[in-house]
């Protein structure tokens, strides 16, 4: 080689050595900007990729009633989970899992075929599932225990409650408006996983863990299954759309029970309709119709303007107001003004109005709660429709006298009846009495609330001896009478607008009876009203005997003492002590708890329709040993319930899951 | 046949640097695939030893001849490595969606490996029996762009676009080395920037994604730019010390993508930190300037550009594969020549390691 070339060549290399180390001057200061400056962000980056949280939901709350029994429970039961990316041969898994569970084979191949890491394929599984399930042998799906919300009473109380959803939210009715307490906090897990989500390290659980709360409710189970039972029967006799049947305490504005009819079963709520789940008690407004002169006479009495005794011309029948004739079901002449109670006549009422004044009624009708909402402790409440009067015609004016042109809701008419069973105070109505921990500890009660007083305590009295002729033999609603119990109350039929002619139809009513029992101490309002019955429309054939059955079954189970039947020989002061003592008997604070299930000593409990966590409990406290088999709610057990205790206290308990 | 000079002349230095280079690259192998679960390939570190064994004995074997030889063997060994490339477009095995393997019953082999190596020695010898010292004319130099461009379109047609721009990032070095007209060097590259938006058509859905991703990476950080992401993050966590040997949680946890080939550098980023990134980074420059100093020291100018070659090939592996991993440049499947697993990589590097070995031995001795 020249020695030109070899100069040549070394300086050649040198430029290419200084290129070289240039290069790899930029490597290292980008490895230096990635590990040096922003390292701590990208190492935080790793490590929220690869740490997690795992949630489990822990158990809702328990829904009592005011006994203390339960309307709503969670229980423990098995759901059926994969995690796809370890299924192998999808479609053969799909196919023995689709018979095995009756479910559609394309939905669970969809599931199997899921790009995430885990799916559910059927929540909420039998033990009978289960163990087909197992005996598939497939790999990648697994068991998971969840818990399930069980309604043991169906469909009784079931628009009141509610429903919770299958991942534990309320959804509706108390479940939904308690949610927050009932809910309990999640419990969560932080963990350790690879790249395709598979856990690695559990770090034990790290939460702010709370117990859900449990609900007492002012429900009585078995009078809301009295309740559904009559409202049902009179449903389907009079092949109503739709029916309501109210029971409360008058003087505290407790809801005893609230039958619904259409009627579900929350436990399968998903195969009913929305409309279906609706608390038509408290969503739906219709027209008082008669009903309304209730208030009317209770406005006259207050204010003076008329007594039960005036007498006023009903007209025979037919009394025109401007160029529009109203008319009587029956004619009648001249009456008294209990007597148009009585009778419900409407030109009755209208000359009653005519005495009281559009103003001063309309002023009683919103004392009385109309047009504002109640109050109550439940979602969704309606608060029907109150029109200012001066808007109104003359028409309009007389016919509001007999409740038209107006339109409520069951409770607003419930709680006004209250107004008047119990001396004229207008009380909140409440469904949830207490809210309790675990350990039974109250963190919050509800109480009795006024929310005005709308009439004084004479007036109520006399509104009340004059609805007691409602139900006399010659009243519009003889059929609400109870054997034995004074009743008072007050029947309407109120024709229902047609939404195309908007005109009022003669084909649609609404029956509805409300009153309360006994009359003179009353210690139940009921209201009852029927959507649309074929046949005879009328409040006091159709809802009457609905009260009648209710009431007196109720005042049974609620040990009230019968009525006394008033006679003449019996001086009124006498009387009234004897009511007064009677009042004091039947005061809701006195009321027998009855025991849940009495359980002798020194033999077995029984422990039928308890879940796992109760049959633990009351096993510790008896020393048993117990076998556990299933999940869901014990359905059957060895040595059965009563039996003597043996010595080694063994005991098998079966557990089912509700359906 | 053997000179005592030759073994007094033996370049120790060198096969310390590749034996050291080896080392690391086992030990990050074997913790790249060392698995918490059961993921596959954790035979992988074994088969590296393998192949580093068979490499060494083909440096050494590299050695035995007088590198003149290949002035006489340059062109056939150039055309058998294009009969390969020709074999392997009509047999080869598919693999990612693309034809670059020749499977040998246990093994399988790359020819692209071998093009490499033999295209520096085509043009090693070229140029140095070319009269002209520098200032080609672009014209000079058409038999060597299509001796360049044969393969170039061969390895594309696989396609294996990694592979076809480090031959022709090497190769153009060369002709960069031997050439200083500049307004050659101008023509060539506003040649090469007119014909970009063409290349750009021509180029597979994938790769399109794969710059645009590199110019936005937030667009898709689960898709395309899901490699480079992940390798980031990777290397960044690793901080000044690392978090130690086997302790690499993005390589344990399955979050870096082919962390024992085209990623490994990441492996060792991370569970070294910025300290053994730089130790390793630092190693492969100096082995890149000590194949310079043997280039410089070469007694002609045949050797000088044959160590040029395989200098300028192991540094534009280091340079693409440590930026993309690091995300300097966009994803371009190649490895980290001696540190990656690769049969055919380590082999073929070898060899050309053996190569400059060679005429490291052979520099004081004189010829013709």
């Amino acid at each position: 080689m020249k020695i030109k070339d070899k100069k040549w060549i070394r300086i050649r290399i040198y430029i290419t050595g200084i290129c070289f180390f240039l290069a790899f001057c930029v490597i290292f200061l980008r490895a230096y900007q990635l590990q040096i400056l922003e390292g701590s962000q990208l190492s935080s980056l790793a490590k929220r990729g690869y740490t997690g949280k795992l949630t489990l939901i822990s158990q809702r709350g328990t829904i009592f009633d005011r006994n203390g029994k339960e309307l709503a429970l969670s229980i423990q039961v098995d759901s059926l989970c994969c995690y796809p990316k370890e299924v192998k041969n999808k479609t053969t898994a799909a196919t023995r899992l689709a018979s095995a569970l009756n479910l559609d084979k394309r939905d669970v191949l969809k599931k199997l075929h899921s790009s995430r890491s885990f799916a559910w394929i059927k929540r909420k599984v039998t033990p009978e599932e289960i163990n087909k399930v197992r005996g598939l042998n497939i790999t990648g799906i697994d068991f998971i225990k969840e818990s399930r919300r069980y309604y043991p009473c169906m469909e009784t109380g079931a628009h009141v409650i509610g429903f919770a959803s299958q991942d534990n939210k309320g959804l509706e009715g108390i479940e939904l408006e308690y949610n927050r307490y009932l809910e309990g906090q999640e419990k969560r897990f932080s963990r350790i996983h690879d790249a395709l989500g598979r856990s690695l390290i559990f770090n034990g659980p790290r939460i702010e863990r709370q117990d859900p709360f449990n609900l007492i409710l002012t429900l009585d189970k078995d009078i809301s299954y009295k309740a559904r039972k009559a409202l049902m029967k009179a449903v389907r006799r009079s092949r109503a759309r739709s029916g309501v049947c109210i029971v409360m305490r008058p003087q505290t504005g407790e809801i005893l029970a609230m039958a619904v009819a259409p009627e579900f079963n929350p436990n399968i709520f998903w195969k009913y309709q929305p409309y279906e789940w609706r608390n038509r008690a408290i969503t739906d407004c219709f027209e008082p119709g008669s009903t309304q002169k209730t208030f009317l006479l209770a406005g006259a009495l207050e204010e003076g303007v008329v007594s039960p005794e005036t007498v006023l011309n009903c007209e025979k029948g037919k009394y025109a107001i401007g160029s529009f004739i109203i008319h009587d079901s029956r004619p009648y002449g001249m009456l008294k003004v209990s007597e148009i109670i009585k009778f419900s006549s409407n030109i009755g009422a209208i000359k009653i109005g005519q005495r009281l004044g559009a103003e001063r009624f309309n002023y009683y009708l919103k004392r009385f709660g109309f047009g504002e909402q109640t109050g109550i402790d439940f979602p969704g409440e309606r608060k029907g429709i109150l029109r200012p009067i001066r808007n109104m015609s003359l028409v309009g004016k007389s016919t509001l006298y007999f409740g038209q042109g107006i339109s409520v809701s069951p409770l607003q008419l419930a709680m006004a009846f209250g107004a008047i069973a119990n001396g004229g105070h207008l009380m909140r109505p409440y469904i949830v009495k207490s809210i309790v921990d675990q350990k039974g500890k109250a963190i919050r009660n509800f109480y009795p609330s006024i929310r005005r007083d709308v009439i004084s305590p004479e007036t109520a009295e006399r509104v009340r001896r004059v609805l007691e002729g409602v139900v006399r033999k010659d009243g519009t609603a003889p059929e609400a009478a109870i054997k034995k119990y004074s009743v008072a109350g007050k029947t309407g039929t109120a024709q229902k607008v047609d939404p195309i002619k908007k005109t009022y139809s003669n084909k649609k009513f609404v029956a509805i009876f409300g009153g309360f029992t006994p009359s003179d101490s009353p210690a139940l309002v009921i209201l009852v009203a029927l959507d649309e019955p074929k046949g005879i429309p009328y409040g006091g054939v159709v809802a009457a005997p609905v009260f009648s059955d209710v009431g007196y079954w109720t005042l049974n189970h609620l040990n009230i003492a019968p009525s006394f039947q008033p006679e003449t020989s019996l001086s009124a002061s006498k009387a009234r002590t004897l009511r007064k003592n009677r009042h004091d008997a039947s005061h809701p604070g006195k009321e027998k708890i009855i025991a849940l299930r009495p359980d002798f000593p020194g033999s077995m409990p029984n422990l039928i329709g308890l879940g796992v966590r109760d049959v633990l409990k009351k096993a510790k406290q008896l020393g048993l040993r117990v076998v556990i088999k299933g999940s869901g709610m014990v359905v059957k057990q060895v040595p059965e319930a009563g039996a003597p205790l043996t010595k080694d206290r063994s005991l098998t308990v079966i557990f089912r899951p509700p359906v | 046949m053997f000179d005592r000079r030759l073994v007094n002349n033996f370049d120790w230095i060198l096969l310390a640097i590749l034996i050291f280079i080896g080392l690391l690259s086992v030990f990050n192998l074997y913790s790249a695939t060392h698995s918490i679960g059961s993921m596959g390939g954790s035979h992988v570190y074994i088969k590296q030893i393998c192949w580093y064994a068979i490499g060494f004995f083909i440096l050494l074997l590299m050695t035995t001849f007088d590198y003149h030889v290949l002035d006489r063997l340059a062109y056939p060994l150039f055309f058998i490595s294009l009969i390969f490339l020709l074999v392997v477009l009509r047999f080869g095995k598919v693999t990612y969606g693309s034809q670059r393997w020749l499977s040998l019953g246990y093994f399988s082999i790359q020819p692209s490996e071998m093009v490499k190596i033999s295209i520096i020695i085509v043009l090693a010898k070229y140029f140095s029996n070319s009269e002209r010292t520098g200032n080609y004319r672009l014209r000079d130099l058409t038999k060597p762009l299509i001796l360049i461009a044969i393969p170039f379109v061969m390895i594309v047609y696989q396609p294996d676009l990694g592979t076809a721009l480090v031959l022709l990032i090497v190769s153009i070095s060369i002709v960069i080395f031997v050439n200083v007209n500049w307004k050659s060097i101008a023509i060539f590259l506003s040649l090469s920037f007119l014909s970009a938006p063409f290349f750009w058509i021509t180029l597979q859905e994938y790769q399109k994604k794969r710059i645009i991703t590199f110019l936005r990476p937030d667009l898709d950080p689960l898709g395309a730019a899901y490699h480079v992401t992940q390798s980031k993050i990777a290397i960044g966590s690793g901080l000044l010390w690392g978090k130690g040997f086997l302790k690499g949680t993005q390589t344990r946890l399955h979050f870096l993508p082919q962390q024992h080939t085209d990623f490994s550098f990441s492996v060792l980023a991370e569970e070294w930190g910025f300290v053994g990134s730089a130790v390793i980074l630092l190693v492969y420059l100096f082995l890149i300037l000590w194949c310079l100093n043997i280039a410089k020291s070469s007694k002609d100018k045949f050797g000088t550009l044959i160590v040029v070659g395989v200098a300028a090939l192991v540094f534009w592996h280091l340079i693409i594969n440590v930026s993309m991993v690091i995300g300097l440049l966009p994803v371009v499947g190649i490895p980290l020549v001696l540190f990656s697993y690769g049969g055919s990589s380590v082999i073929s590097t070898m060899a050309a390691m053996g190569l400059v070995m060679n005429i490291s031995m052979r520099r004081f001795m004189f010829q013709e």
